[in-house]
């Protein structure tokens, strides 16, 4: 199967009586998700799109044997509707909804370490496995299926990657949005390594973009781990310096976060790294991917 | 949010951290009577959200009256790093022993809060950290677990520090670690904390930033966030609910994505140079795009926009109906190229179209910016 996800992979939408919600349930099932309930809480019994709605995730999946959720749930909601969801025994989590609290993420992400549930954001346009279905946002439009793997940090970059891929006629094994916030519920390194096992994959291709150490630190996975070629573009390079105060952030982290740092560490690791987006071609073209 | 320090030196007040003898300025005549409450030698801080002010002139120590009311009418109007001073902090002068740091943030990567202490505090302590990284120590704390004093009393023995330091040390870590809590802090710093000849402690600095996520429960009177943006256009992008940041190029953007935002800046920048980033978010109704054109173009000597945006969450059709309204209510003559995909992306280009915008339906970001350099040229 393809990574985190398949057409068998039974899917709940929490907070999908809301505007957002109803309409990419819409947009999912047109993509043939199998997307069998929703949850809110006070609208259990209803439904929305044919798909049945329920109070609580426990009910949600005690009657419709689903194991994967994607969250289009108010922010200020988001920590209590996550807990509730990794305790009703779902093992994958799409945390769409931006602007949550770092002190929420912070304890949704040590939970789902602690349960070993796999989730991605807060921020993130979800995963979409070509042909196969989709949790979360992005615009089915622009992928196509084949055997490259993509990992975004930003959700429209993403698109763009697939988008000219799909162009040049390289389909993708899978699109994954890890999310835009400082602290994430996984980090790059972990996806990277299900690509890596995923016999379906032969490349991947990272967008990341300046700030913190995620892409770092995923080199050193990528230098010790990967056998297959990766890509990496950093977004970011002409962008200003934010008017930063406080040493802590610089103490902790060193010289990582700039563009060129995030190169050089990729560089060494063996990552080919893209000056502009539109390289992602010519480095597909030369590996002879599709 | 950052806050300004007189705000944070009041909140780690309230909490029991020794603070300063101080109060806050607008003007000369409250200076000097502030100073004559407290006692010469006074210290002035120019209160501005900025780092490194003390090294760009912005704290000043006056011994009598008369050095005190140059030295404060200068301040109040001075620019530090382009910022207007337009409150300086009048405090009492400690006396230093010594000048320790205690910071504590969020380790993006371990998802943790991280505790750093130093006993070469100070302006030059990125330094420190750089070339005697022996001198600081950190711990990460398991938010599970939580913070338990015996942490700080671990990490300070690590800088092998006496117990006569340890016991007051310890307390202030607890206390910060307190604030950092209560107000969702992404930075809680005191750079230096102040060793005192009879060995008490005193937080001569304070550095507190809210996380702007969770401003709407954090408890505490402060005036609106957009109030504390000093350049007008980037408080209108507060304002209106996208990120907007004020450059010095010729070519507006508008982007719906941070990520996409900074890779248009990244190839409009190759030979154009950007007026501003702006990304919308995930919220975009004609309404806010709208109200975007109408803060791009607040810009002088424009001399085109760029609008890049995809339909995943975004209503783009919609986005595309209110630049259309904008432009013809305000007979827009710079050209605009925009590159739009995703859901309706169809019908989004018809809208743009008949607006007389350029559009370009090819996925490549660059593909879009070729055609803008083939409109305007370079930026001279």
């Amino acid at each position: 199967m393809s990574i985190l996800m398949d057409d068998s992979t039974r899917v709940i939408v929490q907070g999908i009586t809301g505007r957002i919600g109803s309409v990419q349930t819409r947009w999912m099932l047109e993509y043939k998700t199998r997307v069998v309930g929703g949850v809110t809480p006070g609208k259990g019994g209803t439904s929305v799109e044919g798909v049945p709605v329920f109070d609580s995730v426990a009910e949600a999946v005690r009657e419709t044997g689903a194991n994967a959720s994607v969250f289009f749930v108010p922010a200020a909601f988001v920590l209590d509707a996550f807990l509730e969801t990794i305790d009703a025994g779902i093992n994958l989590i799409v945390v769409v909804p931006e602007h949550i609290p770092v002190k929420d993420v912070i304890r949704m992400r040590s939970y789902a370490l602690e349960k070993g549930v796999f989730a991605l954001g807060p921020t993130t346009p979800g995963i979409l496995v070509p042909g196969k279905g989709k949790m979360g946002i992005m615009p089915a439009s622009l992928f196509a299926p084949g055997r490259v793997g993509i990992i975004s940090r930003s959700g429209t970059l993403s698109y763009e990657f697939a988008g000219i891929l799909s162009e040049n006629n390289v389909g993708q094994s899978a699109v994954v949005g890890m999310g835009a916030d400082p602290v994430v519920l996984r980090n790059l390194a972990d996806i990277l390594e299900l690509f890596q096992d995923d016999e379906d994959t032969d490349a991947v291709i990272v967008v990341g973009e300046v700030g913190g150490e995620q892409e770092e630190k995923a080199a050193g996975f990528i230098g010790r781990k990967m056998t297959k070629p990766v890509a990496a573009y950093i977004a970011g390079k002409y962008s200003p310096q934010g008017k930063r105060m406080g040493h802590a952030g610089a103490i902790v982290r060193g010289s990582s976060g700039t563009v060129d740092g995030k190169h050089e560490a990729l560089r060494k690791a063996g990552v080919q790294v893209l000056e502009s987006p539109i390289d992602v071609a010519h480095w597909a073209k030369k590996h002879k991917l599709r | 949010m950052r806050l300004h320090e007189y705000e944070a030196l009041d909140i780690f007040e309230q909490n029991r951290i020794p603070v300063p003898h101080r109060g806050v300025a607008s003007t000369m005549h409250e200076a000097l009577q502030i100073a004559g409450e407290i006692g010469y030698p006074v210290v002035l801080k120019a209160q501005v959200l900025v780092g490194g002010r003390g090294l760009a002139g912005g704290i000043k120590t006056a011994s009598t009256p008369d050095e005190l009311k140059d030295m404060a009418e200068e301040l109040l109007s001075a620019e530090i790093k382009g910022l207007p001073v337009r409150k300086i902090l009048v405090c009492e002068k400690a006396e230093i022993a010594k000048e320790l740091y205690l910071g504590i943030t969020i380790d993006g990567y371990s998802g943790h809060p991280v505790i750093v202490v130093s006993t070469e505090g100070g302006v030059l302590i990125e330094e420190t950290a750089k070339n005697s990284p022996e001198k600081i120590a950190a711990i990460h704390i398991d938010p599970t677990f939580g913070y338990y004093p015996y942490l700080a009393r671990s990490l300070l023995r690590m800088l092998g520090l006496t117990q006569q330091l340890i016991g007051p040390w310890s307390d202030v870590i607890g206390q910060l670690y307190n604030i950092a809590l209560r107000y969702e802090a992404l930075i809680a710093e005191i750079n230096p904390l102040v060793v005192l000849p009879n060995g008490g402690l005193l937080a001569v600095d304070a550095v507190l930033e809210v996380d702007d996520s969770a401003l709407s429960r954090v408890r505490f009177s402060l005036p609106d966030r957009a109030d504390r943006i000093e350049n007008p256009l980037e408080r209108r992008g507060r304002e209106i609910g996208v990120t907007y940041v004020d450059l010095d190029g010729d070519i507006g953007i508008i982007a719906s994505g941070a990520g996409l935002g900074m890779a248009s800046m990244d190839i409009i920048g190759q030979k154009m140079k950007p007026a501003n980033f702006m990304e919308t978010g995930g919220g975009i109704t004609a309404d806010l795009l709208y109200k975007c054109m109408q803060l791009v173009m607040m810009k002088p000597d424009l001399r085109a926009i760029f609008i890049n945006v995809y339909g995943g969450i975004n209503p783009i059709h919609e986005g595309a109906k209110g630049v259309a309204r904008y432009i013809a209510e305000h007979n827009v003559k710079i050209p605009i190229v925009a590159k739009a995909l995703g859901n309706r992306q169809e019908e989004t280009w018809e809208i743009f179209r008949a607006a007389g915008v350029h559009v370009v339906t090819e996925p490549a970001t660059e593909k879009a910016v070729e055609k803008l350099y083939e409109l305007v040229g370079p930026t001279r």
